[in-house]
């Protein structure tokens, strides 16, 4: 079997849970016009949680996975409340400056709960298993399955759902869905738990996939998440799953044939080109109107 | 007349295959104000963002006393001798009045970090009589009483008049208004007719974007009517009442009013 | 001692805040690549004066060159790569785009440093004390660390007296205007981009002088020893100084530098938990800009405006 379908194959376990923590980002973007640098904290508390709840719930992944999704969630709200609404209206770099701020007070807090040490859960990561051209652990399996349901639900829930429609109406102008009588305050509470429940679940996955992990696990993948969001163009949720893909399988393949610990230098190398030449996205035409000085 | 302050052939933009301004030509000639009208959508605020080289036209040319413009930054457009202005007046909100002026009178050579860093008491001294101009043209503007507050604390017309002053200060060969009257009152109204009359008699060149009809009728020596991105008429305003294009284009709308 | 070194090492953070508060307060571009530059000034100073890497030890150059050369090559050195990332960054992107691109940038050269060890032994980092003078006079350690004290106080007055001169001049007015409105200021004939450049590249200088005197101070550097992230703290300090004014960003370096280290130094750190302590510290900086953000996002010394008296 190939080096090449092998790193291929690992590149799109990655590549899931990239789409999960990028969609969940991009929605918070959407509704609240804010790059969450505390996005990567719900991740890791989503890790945690299914961490102390692994040995109540006997090793079953399944509970632990909900788990993780219910303390994204709650600290998606609470994000929302405490933090983002509260600089509602001020400018795009200070909404932003407050969270990186944020994402130091989660992180450090986590560390003083849990410690600075790394843990690792005692789930088993089952065996190795040939899929088409691919070789994958059972848990490679269930986090792919997993995004593409996750994934499947998002689209179902955005495109098909009267809430799906308040979100996309809230996201293009949220004054003006709040005259049209969409409850945007509520509109975006839900689109928060939404995200903070993806987001929670991703840091699962991240976790269980990586093997040990501590309280920078979601910050350290954070500008992955970004250059995903960024590569599919950021607002806009499916479009950031093609980002994932591509982020994913570049930095596997990539690290595969270079050292394995240049794997992020080459992601921030991509972020940076993306910056440069396609700033609004890879599946968007350059934005017409945008003036230069 | 010698060579027109700006000369405007055949200027074309595309957005996304939508056609926004198409093989546009136009001139204006020193003491001259002309009046660029046409409804919404008409093309203007791009023919403005072209002309300033805040956009990039796909063909056409664009002159400034005979200097072809296009292809250059705004910045170096700018220091060719034009000012434009944004829809909404666009001061620096968190700087002084008086800075705002000073800003205007466009003495890029005091701003040299090595200069700043290593002349400063005599760069202090270099500024004064600039000082004193910015000091009479706020006069001028009343703005006076104001100079030293910040200027994103003052009135919506308030701002007006400052925009006008930084243009006074900066004293360009064209300057080129993207409508000029919105959201002002007739009495502001009428002193801002009187500034850009009074540009013109400083034999500067000036373009009006406006859709306010009786001021540009008072104000301006000639009117270019756009509509989807074409001229369709020129000439001086009383002429166009009778033109079916333009009444076509204006449709509803009363160009007799006085 | 210990009131010699914390005030030595604020010293040495205002130095750097007020690089940074040029392109952050008087630009407005929010860079998180700046502790970057600090590091990078820190290594360079250290392998051009300790002399060759004995094995299995490796860095590059090796040199023992004389302090004040080292540093200039240091800072040259900053200035260098200052130049390449704020060609990148700062030619288009804005806000958070700006802040992004600068953060992949310093996380790229962290991954770098960390594990490409030819450069400064990867994790492993630099070490050695340079502590320049202290044969010259004849020094014990602790007179040393006075005399220090003073040489990097001596500095931080003069890098204080041409920042503040640079804020009140033409050039720190028109890099104002840029930060308030670049259409406009480039309507008026200001470009955009060189200004903001030339900031940037004088802000990163002073960063890197930052770090060549860090190096003496910590006399060791490696990876474990900086995060990106650190760069939060110097903001935390801006933002209670007051963004913008220079006076106030070094009142902040110190006050958030000795109040925070006084006040957490009675916090509760468990022997078990070393960890406890600093983790609270971070907790404390970040709700610090939280809620300095919120309710006096322009510090305790607002940014000066200039004022006119003359009367017509």
């Amino acid at each position: 079997m190939s080096t090449f379908l092998i790193s291929v194959g690992i590149g799109l376990a990655t590549a899931a849970i990239l789409a999960l923590s990028a969609v969940a980002f991009t929605l918070e973007y959407a509704v609240s016009r804010v790059a969450n640098f505390a996005h990567g904290e719900l991740l890791t508390i989503g890790a945690y949680a299914a961490y102390s709840g692994q040995r109540l719930f006997h090793q079953n992944v399944g509970a632990a996975a909900l788990l993780a999704a219910g303390a994204g969630l709650v600290a998606g709200l609470a994000m929302n409340a405490g933090l983002i609404e509260q600089f509602r209206g001020r400018s795009a770099t200070t909404v932003f400056i407050a969270t990186l701020g944020a994402s130091l007070v989660l992180q450090n807090l986590i560390e003083m709960i849990y410690g600075a040490a790394d843990v690792s859960y005692s789930f088993t990561q089952g065996g190795l298993h040939h899929v088409g051209p691919f070789l994958w652990t059972t848990s490679n399996i269930e986090v792919i399955i997993s995004a593409l349901a996750v994934a499947g639900l998002i689209y179902l829930l955005l495109q098909h759902t009267r809430f799906g429609k308040a979100v996309r109406a809230v996201s293009q102008d949220r004054a003006l869905a709040q005259v049209s009588g969409i409850p945007a305050r509520r509109v975006v509470m839900g689109t928060w738990a939404l995200a903070g429940a993806i987001a929670g679940f991703a840091g699962f996955t991240l976790a269980d996939t990586i093997g040990t992990f501590g309280p920078g696990l979601g910050f350290s993948f954070l500008l992955l998440t970004i250059t995903a969001t960024v590569a599919g163009g950021i607002g806009r949720p499916y479009a950031t799953l093609g980002g994932a893909l591509l982020v994913g399988l570049v930095i596997q393949v990539a690290g595969t044939y270079t050292n394995s610990s240049y794997q992020e230098v080459w992601a921030f190398g991509l972020l940076v080109l993306l910056m440069l030449f396609r700033p609004n996205g890879l599946f968007v035409r350059r934005s017409a109107t945008a003036v230069r000085a | 007349m010698s060579t027109p302050v700006l000369q405007i052939e055949n200027l074309s933009k595309s957005f996304g295959g939508i056609r926004a301004v198409h093989d546009c030509s136009f001139a204006v000639g020193q003491g001259q104000v002309l009046g660029l009208i046409g409804p919404n959508g008409a093309g203007k605020s791009t023919v403005v963002d072209l002309v300033s080289g805040f956009g990039r036209p796909d063909a056409g040319s664009i002159r400034l006393a005979g200097q072809e413009l296009v292809g250059m930054r705004p910045d170096v457009i700018s220091r060719l001798g034009l000012i434009r202005t944004f829809q909404t007046p666009r001061e620096w909100r968190g700087l002084t009045v008086m800075d705002n002026v000073l800003l205007a009178r466009r003495k890029f050579g005091r701003e040299s970090l090595w200069r700043c860093l290593t002349r400063a008491g005599r760069l202090r001294r270099e500024e004064e009589p600039d000082r004193v101009q910015a000091r009479a043209i706020l006069d001028r503007f009343q703005l006076t009483e104001l100079k030293n507050a910040r200027a994103g604390t003052l009135s919506g017309g308030q701002k007006r008049l400052l925009e006008f002053a930084r243009i006074a200060a900066a004293d360009p060969r064209l300057v080129v208004l993207d409508e000029p009257m919105g959201g002002v009152n007739p009495v502001l109204g009428a002193q801002i007719r009187d500034a850009v009359r009074q540009f013109a008699a400083a034999g500067r060149a000036v373009v009006v974007v406006e859709h306010n009809l009786p001021f540009i009728e008072k104000t301006c020596d000639e009117v270019v009517v756009m509509d989807l991105g074409e001229v369709i008429a020129q000439g001086a305003f009383g002429g166009l009442r009778g033109n079916p294009r333009v009444v076509d284009a204006y449709l509803g709308m009363d160009l007799s009013h006085d | 001692m210990y009131w010699v070194s914390i005030v030595t090492e604020a010293g040495i953070f205002a130095i750097l805040a007020l690089g940074l508060d040029m392109v952050w307060g008087w630009a407005g571009d929010f860079d998180l690549a700046f502790y970057g530059y600090l590091a990078l000034g820190s290594y360079m100073t250290m392998v051009l004066t300790i002399g060759k890497p004995v094995p299995p030890v490796s860095y590059i150059i090796g040199w023992r060159l004389p302090y004040p050369l080292a540093l200039l090559l240091a800072v040259a050195a900053v200035v260098a790569l200052a130049a390449v990332i704020g060609a990148i960054a700062l030619r288009n992107l804005r806000e958070i785009y700006f802040a992004v691109t600068t953060l992949s940038a310093v996380s790229a050269l962290y991954l770098f440093v960390e594990n490409y060890t030819p450069l400064f032994d990867g994790y492993n980092g630099v070490y050695g004390l340079i502590n320049p003078g202290q044969t010259l006079f004849n020094l014990t350690y602790n007179g040393y660390r006075i005399v220090f004290l003073g040489a990097v106080l001596v500095l931080l007055v003069v890098v204080y007296l041409l920042v503040s001169r640079l804020s009140g001049s033409p050039f720190g007015r028109m890099l104002r205007s840029i930060r308030e409105d670049e259409h406009a200021a480039a309507a008026y004939g200001r470009g955009v981009f060189s200004a903001k450049y030339r900031a940037y590249l004088f802000g990163a200088a002073l960063a890197g002088l930052a770090g060549g005197l860090f190096a003496v101070f910590i006399s060791a550097f490696n990876p474990s020893a900086w995060t990106p992230q650190e760069i939060l703290v110097i903001y935390a300090a801006i933002l209670v100084g007051g963004r913008g004014n220079p006076l106030g960003v070094v009142a902040g370096v110190f006050a958030v530098y000795i109040g925070f280290i006084e006040l957490t130094r009675f916090l509760p750190s468990p022997a078990s938990r070393p960890e406890f302590g600093p983790a609270l510290r971070q907790v404390l900086i970040g709700l610090l800009i939280i809620l300095v953000l919120k309710f006096r996002p322009e510090g305790l010394f607002r940014e000066r405006l200039s004022r006119d008296r003359r009367q017509q």
